[in-house]
């Protein structure tokens, strides 16, 4: 168990800047997820923790002990490997073992039987341990990964995109099997992946990633309610959050928003007129909440038409061309739309996520003051 | 926007540089292949000082005399007939093995009996020593007895000269060199031809192109690394070679064989003007490296596009 | 489209043939050697393909001469400059293919440049060297030399073998709590044997092959083969048999270690760039 913490960490190969002045604490026995496109850095910030790679400056933390340059064997780190890294030409069994046979975790044979069998059975791999890798499936491979990690109890725990591979419905499983484990074990741990569900579902606190630059650091609920980019906000929701350009006027002493769509204008909520400054230009995120449609013409909505519309099982996405602009939001699987069908749109100041359309910071939203869910 | 927080509390170490140990590791286990490579590199700098001098075998002193031996070479007309021979020779073998070698390439592209069979037969040349080479075609070309002389009284030419005569001497070597090495480009383009992806090639026979247009237009460009590599190999050493005219001809009749190697090991043994050799031989190591670094530079272009 | 269907089963069939004669070729002087080599010296002149075998050739060359010293000679030069080839190499390949340090691939493209170099360019101040040093005509000399051949060509073939194993798998090694030789000599060394195996065998049959450095480096004490054999050449013998025989002795052990290292030939012969 240890607190790792990461301190201005920078990073480059050749010309390319991987990582950017990162600087991240992850606490004791937490399970931060680590989120974001590919490319972004975040393997290489694994690799960073694990000493598999040095950084070019920057420090690196577990507790109260520097790691720059520990040799890997040396952090006590067990970490799964996104293209699996295990050892072709030893049987899965071997492959399972092996940390356990090494001079530093060096168990009995009778010890290891033991071990191997427990987490093959949690991860389902119990009748391959005669296998070679190369007789398995990429799933199979992924679960010989993680079981060669799960095997001893280490320090801090790094899996990169450890389920990335398996079919759905195993990826649940494992999903329900490893927020299981991470809690028996109480041990630290980083968790990569670039899907949002997962990020959701698993992590004490999401640091999302991008171009080698953390871009933001809190719970689920923050980084989903109270995104500090528009990029984060993009990142999260099972439909794309809706960027609609507005301009702030100034109006009877209330600020207004006013998109490009024509009487589509609203007052901005109070709490948040105060956090908007003098911007004058705002993107208005905008998710399905904080979108109302109808058939019929209403007063502040404006006319589109049915773009597609996609089923989700229990729900709908649709997507309403406005004005050359598409809008997509979730609808009860029960309403109907058919493609072209004319809609009206309109937008629920409460629920919109106010951004700065130069810089796509965040600015405000309603009810942050307060505490309350948007 | 909020930052990663960092505020806590650490005990103030100064920042850690990589350890010595870690640094000089690559160096370290690179360092004996070097030693070893050095024995050979002390040498080589050795010799292109000996070319500033007048070393020889016959007294061992030597005094450094300038540019002397290369101007020397330079106004020679053995120079440059070695320089006409060495071009003349690589570029008939070279243009002979590729040609040769991609047609038989092509032949062979595909999983047949035969072709698996001749993979591992054809080889069997290539693995000969050049100058056990040269001693079977001996053999071969014995004027009473040879299994070529068999060929071409078939065609009522008797006691074909072969090497014995220098209208016939190049056609000799290259005939060897042919025979030895053709199996070398073979087996690259070969291994090339079946690594090719299948999907240009079956996009190209739904848009019914003729054979020849689709090996112009797909098979040459997809395959020009491995070309490339051939070539570099190849071209390397037939500007270089020495084994088969050595032990066929030794250059002769005459000097019509004498290419650089062979002129520059004359002069530097048989006569020993060491000093003299070593120019002769700087000449054409440095026309190889052009010519490998050229090729080299589109090898690496073809990869990277 | 019909005149075309037919035009290029024409190059086929002309291509098929074209093949026909290449193979006889390039195979018949290899066969023509073994008949001739059960021939005995008068039957060489006055018969083709009918005779009576026999041995006398090759008890000849076995018995008399200093051809099996010739041979014996190789083989020791050979095996051990392969022996020094493998044991620096191995390291520096490996050296050449996970580190990351300045002057790599200047370093690597020397190595291979050993290879580009007219051997004559070595030999020519190697003598004065030698002849100094006391190492002319000395196994020790021969071994010495014979790493030009080996050494770059083992090092480019087993760096790229050692290239294709993801670096991950050696991080996770290093991760299970194993040290730097452990990884090395229990993960890694397997796993590029036969990359390996084969480099060497290629090595042994390029410094058997070699020619240059014998003539010049070596006389009477030490002798590679292939200048052994050149004295049958030059000789107004007319044992032709014995000829024969010196060639197939030479020739034997490349073609059974060529069949061993068949699947890795195409990437040993083009130093890893094609992968077979």
């Amino acid at each position: 168990m240890a607190k790792i913490t990461l301190e201005h960490i920078t990073k480059t190969f050749g010309k390319k800047t991987a990582l950017k002045d990162v600087s991240l604490c992850v606490e004791d026995g937490e399970f931060l997820v680590l989120f974001g496109p590919a490319g972004a850095g975040k393997t290489t910030l694994l690799n960073m923790i694990a000493g598999i790679d040095d950084p070019d400056s920057g420090n690196i933390w577990f507790d109260d002990t520097p790691m720059n340059f520990v040799e890997p064997s040396n952090r006590d780190v067990a970490m799964v490997f996104e293209n699996y890294a295990l050892y072709p030409q030893m049987p899965v069994y071997d492959n399972i073992a092996s940390p356990l046979r090494s001079r530093k975790h060096r168990t009995d044979e009778a010890g290891i039987r033991k071990e191997v069998e427990r987490v093959a059975a949690i991860t389902g791999m119990s009748e391959y341990l005669e296998r070679r890798p190369s007789q398995l499936s990429n799933g199979q491979r992924q679960r010989v990964a993680l079981c060669r990690a799960l095997v001893r109890n280490p320090n801090v725990f790094l899996l990169d995109e450890p389920i990335a591979h398996l079919d759905a419905k195993l990826r649940n499983a494992m999903r329900k099997e490893l927020k299981l484990m991470q809690k028996n074990l109480d041990c630290t741990s980083i968790y990569v992946t670039h899907d949002f569900t997962e990020a959701m579902s698993l992590g004490d606190r999401i640091a999302v990633i991008r171009d080698g630059e953390i871009l933001q650091v809190g719970t689920n609920e923050e980084v989903y309610y109270r995104p500090a980019w528009e990029f984060v906000a993009r990142l999260f929701g099972e439909c794309e959050i809706n960027m609609i350009p507005a301009r702030i006027e100034k109006r009877n002493g209330r600020l207004w928003a006013v998109t490009r769509w024509e009487g589509v204008e609203f007052p901005v909520p109070v709490d948040v007129e105060r956090s908007l400054g003098d911007v004058a230009e705002v993107d208005l995120g905008c998710r399905t909440p904080a979108l109302a449609f109808s058939r019929e013409p209403a007063a502040g909505y404006v006319r589109g038409s049915v773009y597609s519309v996609e089923p989700l099982g229990n729900k709908t996405e649709l997507i309403v061309d406005v004005q050359g602009d598409l809008i997509r939001f979730i609808i009860p699987v029960d309403t109907k739309f058919g493609i072209d069908e004319t809609v009206y749109i309109g937008l629920n100041p409460e629920h919109i996520i106010f951004f700065d359309q130069k810089t796509e910071a965040f600015l405000a939203c309603h009810g942050e003051e307060t505490g309350t869910e948007v | 926007m909020i930052k990663a927080d960092t505020n806590t509390v650490l005990p103030n170490i100064p920042l850690r540089k990589k350890p010595w140990r870690l640094r000089i590791r690559p160096y370290l286990i690179l360092l004996p292949s070097m030693a070893v490579l050095l024995g050979i590199l002390y040498p080589f700098i050795t010799a292109i000082y000996y070319s500033f001098t007048d070393i020889s075998f016959r007294s061992t002193t030597y005094k450094f005399i300038g540019l002397g031996n290369w101007l020397g070479m330079f106004t020679s007309a053995d120079f440059w007939h070695a320089i006409l021979v060495t071009l003349e020779y690589s570029l008939s073998v070279i243009v002979l093995e590729m040609v040769i070698g991609m047609i038989l390439a092509l032949l062979l592209n595909n999983d047949k009996w035969y072709s698996k069979v001749l993979n591992v037969v054809l080889i069997f040349p290539l693995m000969v020593a050049p100058v056990i080479g040269c001693l079977i075609w001996s053999l071969m070309t014995n004027n009473t007895f040879g299994l070529m002389e068999k060929f071409l009284n078939i065609f009522g030419v008797y006691g074909f000269p072969w090497g014995a005569s220098s209208q016939t001497a190049l056609l000799y070597v290259i005939m060897i060199d042919v025979w030895i090495n053709t199996p070398f480009v073979l087996l690259l383009l070969r291994a090339g031809l079946q690594g090719l992806p299948k999907s240009p090639f079956e996009a190209a026979k739904i848009d019914g192109g003729s054979a020849w247009f689709n090996f112009r237009r797909l098979t040459l460009p997809l395959l020009k690394p491995v070309i490339m590599i051939a070539l570099i190999f190849r071209s390397v050493a037939a500007l270089q070679e020495f084994a088969i005219i050595y032990s066929t001809t030794k250059g002769g009749p005459g000097n019509t064989l004498t290419n650089l190697s062979l002129l520059a090991y004359q002069t530097a043994f048989p006569y020993s003007n060491l000093s003299k050799g070593i120019p002769m031989i700087m000449v054409l190591w440095i026309i190889i490296n052009f010519a490998s670094k050229r090729m080299v530079g589109v090898y690496n272009q073809t990869r990277q596009s | 489209m019909e005149q075309k269907k037919i035009s290029e089963k024409a190059v086929w069939a002309v291509g098929k043939v074209f093949l026909v004669f290449f193979v006889i070729f390039s195979v018949s002087p290899i066969i023509w050697t073994v008949i001739i080599s059960f021939k005995g010296d008068n039957e060489i002149f006055n018969t083709f393909l009918r005779f009576t075998p026999t041995l006398e050739n090759y008890t000849a060359v076995l018995t008399t001469g200093n051809y099996v010293k010739a041979f014996m000679d190789n083989l020791i030069i050979c095996i051990g400059a392969v022996a020094v080839s493998v044991l620096v190499g191995v390291p520096a390949a490996y050296a050449l293919a996970r580190y990351q340090f300045r002057k790599k691939e200047d370093v690597a493209f020397t190595i291979l440049s050993f290879k580009f170099a007219p051997e004559i360019l070595v030999v020519i101040p190697l003598y004065k060297i030698f002849m100094s040093l006391h190492l002319y005509d000395t196994y020790f000399g021969m071994i010495w030399i014979y790493q030009f051949i080996g050494m770059p060509l083992l090092i480019w073939i087993v760096r790229s073998y050692f290239e294709d194993i993801p670096v991950e798998m050696e991080k996770a090694a290093e991760l299970d709590g194993y040290s730097w030789f452990e990884i090395f000599f229990k993960m890694l060394l397997p796993l590029v044997r036969p990359g390996l195996v084969a480099s060497a065998l290629l090595a042994f049959i390029y410094c058997w092959n070699s020619f240059t450095f014998g003539l010049m480096l070596c006389s009477f004490n030490v002798q590679p083969i292939t200048v052994a054999a050149l004295t049958y050449i030059g000789s107004d013998t007319f044992h032709y048999g014995q000829i024969a025989v010196a060639a197939i002795i030479a020739i034997v052990p490349e073609i059974i270690l060529c069949l061993c290292i068949q699947k890795h030939l195409v990437r040993g012969l083009s130093f890893g760039a094609v992968k077979g």
